[in-house]
């Protein structure tokens, strides 16, 4: 599917065109930096050997985007190749070009405007012949720092923390818990003996006070951001005393069972041979004999050895 | 070399050794002891990122959770000696299982790290030590000819537990979260109670006479602890040994040349033990492996290691080497070295997967000859009080070891050093071994010459009961008029 025969294939993204705000400035409820006249731009461009290449873009506002792909031409050097542009994997109508072939590469450029509905994956497609190579924009919101795939374990009467943190600065953290299909927004103000919430920039942290076992859950934290909130699930399970008692008890048993069983062992079989002398204990006359045998008679020795 | 090998090895315990038997319970028992003890602390760690979080604190916070088990594990170790000396190990044992189980338990409701560092770190590590000491003590009871082997299948339960506490307790964590862990693997610590009630005491049915009466020997219960000292022979050397003589604890072991050289070696040698475990992971990383690799590259020398330590006992217990133990200790520590120096040659994943495993064996030779070699120069009888002084001295290089090692990594920047100081620092402890006990054995090679044999240089000479090949029996026992120094020390050595 991906064209082999484009021997350095190289699709380098010139610029991204916003107007708005440089992300790496945002903070929350300031006005936009820039005049909206001008034309801000950060480029990037990236060389790749293979015949695809993934750019991650994290848009904290809606802007209008501009997204430009180069592609390398190959030996052949076709005058035309037909170019396109998808979003998440279908095209979009009337994207498709003819594009020429300028100082031996193709270009194609395209403007978006980009809000929180249609965030999503972006593609510039080259047709060369019938092989295809493209470039793929993942346009998101700011993603969480961390993964909580396993539930949080926690115990009723105890308490539980759970933290939230991402890069860039959000207009507003927000807990929610889930209720079915449903969120219930957490207002800490208003329950402080249950909750207690921490805002610290770029990071927050909610604490369960006084658990019971409704309170099992799923939490979610929101960071707020002019196009979209981004959010990261946390599952909390609230279990009581009694569960992690049970295999205690079983272990405890069964320690219990092993050493009575063991010392029982030992008490009967140390009866059954009180009348012969024991494998591993060789009373000391006997020591006496065997030594005698074997020494030519030093019971001097062996009384002196006694003694002692 | 063909001198006497630890004529003090050949100590009289006073009864034949089963070498079998029952025995091998005892060893079974021992392992587990010693499983617990040594994996414990290690496999603690998995909780630490959780705990971490819980209480606010930073990661060298909580590290010192499992440094403070460790170094109270070490430094109960006199204690423990005393208590072995005068009790028996199986009690011993039992109430350092109970101590874990508390220990642990305890700290499942703390609240502050604090908390935290005195149940699992002071009590827990107590209770280990009152675990490992003994187990260790009543190998040498119960085994003389097949000690070696035996050693190293007990000390195998180091890494076999180690393997197996890691995810246990990862599954535990994800079940029960750390205060139910804590709970449960409170529990699973009176299993040493288990091992401890397998270890039957073992002797002969005499009564001891106390102390007062005797001619030096360590004063013991009854029903218990074998130790009936030999003979007149040893009056000289316990003439002046009295005056010193602890009771309990016998201090005239730092006068024992053997047991000097033993421990300067070894205190060396800790430096450079443990740092390349605890840096074999940053340092794949360092070279460019992902995290899942470099954790199987330990997870290489984890488990060459379990086979490692009983193959080492079984080549130690052949007829060639076991006359040879320490000459064989120093080798093993040589080879550890040298694997370490060789570490920064080693290039890719591959590379350092091959050095894992040769250190592996090397890590697992040396754990496995460890106290074998330290029964050897001391005896059995006075081995309980030697492991007790030589792990509250060997206490500091162990825990020293790894943060040196990373100082060393912060200053240079570069793991390389660290490799090669450790490799050159291992060097350095197996050569003076081998050195020094190459001078400690012809030195009492001449003292036995000089003095006919009936010098009080030889310790506990062996009753000359058939401890060679089973049931073969000796000709020349201690007989004092007789210079049957040698010839039992020969005997033993042919016996194996």
């Amino acid at each position: 599917m991906f064209s082999p025969w484009i021997s350095s294939l190289q699709l380098i993204l010139i610029a991204l065109f916003w107007r708005g705000i440089f992300t790496v400035s945002l903070t929350a409820g300031t006005v936009p930096l820039l005049d909206s006249n001008v034309p801000q731009t950060l480029s990037r461009s990236a060389v790749i050997t293979g015949d695809s290449l993934v750019e991650k873009v994290e848009i904290l506002t809606p802007i209008d985007l501009q997204l430009s792909c180069t592609c390398n031409a190959n030996p052949n050097k076709l005058p035309n190749v037909t170019g396109f542009w998808r979003k998440d994997g279908i095209e979009i109508d009337n994207s498709r070009l003819t594009v020429l072939l300028e100082k031996e590469q193709y270009n194609l450029k395209r403007e978006f405007s980009i809000d929180g509905d249609n965030l999503g994956n972006y593609s510039c497609v080259f047709y060369v012949g019938d092989k295809e190579s493209r470039i793929d924009f993942y346009l998101t919101a700011p993603e969480m720092e961390g993964k909580q795939d396993k539930p949080v374990i926690a115990y009723v009467g105890d308490s539980v923390t759970m933290a939230c943190k991402i890069k860039h600065l959000p207009n507003a953290w927000i807990w929610y818990k889930a209720n079915g299909t449903q969120q219930e927004l957490i207002n800490a103000t208003t329950d402080p003996l249950h909750y207690k919430m921490v805002v610290d920039g770029n990071a927050t942290k909610l604490t369960l006070k006084n658990l019971k076992e409704l309170d099992s859950g799923v939490y979610i934290c929101s960071a707020v951001y002019n196009i979209k909130a981004s959010v990261k699930q946390m599952e909390v399970r609230v279990i009581s005393f009694m569960e992690p008692l049970k295999p205690f008890i079983a272990i405890v048993a069964e320690v219990i069972l092993l050493v009575t069983l063991i010392l029982f062992f030992e008490r009967w079989g140390s009866k059954k041979s009180d009348d012969l002398p024991a494998e591993n204990m060789i009373p000391v006359d006997q020591l006496d004999k065997l030594t005698q045998d074997d020494n030519n008679g030093m019971g001097e020795s062996n009384a002196r050895q006694r003694n002692v | 070399m063909n001198g006497n090998m630890s004529p003090a090895s050949a100590s009289s315990l006073g009864y034949i050794a089963p070498d079998g038997g029952w025995g091998w319970a005892v060893v079974f028992g021992a392992f587990i002891s010693i499983g617990f003890s040594y994996a414990f602390p290690k496999a603690l760690t998995v909780f630490f990122k959780d705990i971490q979080v819980v209480f606010g604190a930073s990661y060298s916070q909580i590290a010192w959770i499992s440094s403070t088990m460790l170094a109270a594990m070490y430094a109960g170790g006199p204690i423990s000696s005393i208590l072995v000396n005068r009790y028996g190990s199986r009690p011993v044992v039992i109430a350092g299982g109970v101590m874990c189980g508390v220990a642990m338990v305890t700290a499942s409701f703390g609240n502050t790290i604090t908390h935290l560092y005195i149940c699992v770190g002071v009590i827990g590590g107590f209770g280990l030590s009152f675990n490992l000491q003994p187990s260790l003590a009543i190998i040498g009871k119960y085994f003389h000819v097949r000690r070696p082997l035996a050693n190293g299948l007990a000390m195998a339960g180091s890494p076999v537990f180690l393997c197996t506490l890691a995810p246990f307790n990862q599954y535990l964590f994800n079940h029960f979260g750390w205060r139910g862990s804590f709970f449960i693997l409170g529990a699973l610590l009176l299993n040493c109670c288990v091992a401890g009630s397998l270890m039957r005491p073992i002797g002969p049915s005499v009564t001891v006479e106390r102390p007062a009466q005797t001619n030096g020997a360590r004063q013991r219960s009854p029903a218990d602890v074998p130790e009936v000292k030999v003979t007149g022979r040893n009056t000289c050397l316990e003439e002046g040994c009295m005056a010193n003589v602890d009771k309990f604890l016998d201090l005239s072991l730092f006068k024992h040349r053997g047991f000097q050289i033993y421990i300067v070696g070894n205190t060396v040698m800790f430096f450079g033990f443990f740092a390349p475990v605890v840096f074999l992971a940053p340092y794949a990383r360092s070279q460019g492996c992902d995290e899942y690799s470099s954790a199987f590259l330990l997870s290489i020398m984890g488990f060459v290691d379990m086979f490692a330590r009983p193959g080492t006992g079984l080549v130690a217990n052949t007829r060639w080497i076991r006359p040879r133990i320490q000459y064989f200790f120093s080798f093993a520590i040589i080879f550890n070295g040298t694997c370490h120096l060789l570490c920064p040659i080693a290039s890719g994943y591959a590379g350092l997967a091959v050095y894992a495993g040769f250190f592996g064996v090397a890590f697992g030779m040396v754990c496995a000859l460890l106290f074998e070699t330290l029964m050897d120069l001391v005896g059995p009888q006075r081995f309980s009080s030697a492991v007790g002084l030589a792990t509250i001295i060997e206490c500091c290089p162990v825990l020293l070891g790894p943060p040196i090692g990373g100082a060393l990594v912060d200053t240079f920047g570069d793991y390389k050093y660290l490799y090669l100081m450790c490799g050159a620092v291992m060097v350095l402890a197996g050569v003076f071994l081998l050195v020094m006990n190459v001078y400690y054995y012809r030195m009492l090679e001449k003292e036995e010459e000089i003095e006919g044999g009936k010098g009080c240089e030889s310790q506990n000479v062996e009753l000359g009961i058939g401890v060679g090949k089973r049931g073969e029996p000796w000709l020349g026992g201690e007989e004092p008029e007789n210079d049957q120094d040698t010839e039992g020390d020969k005997t033993r050595r042919k016996g194996d």
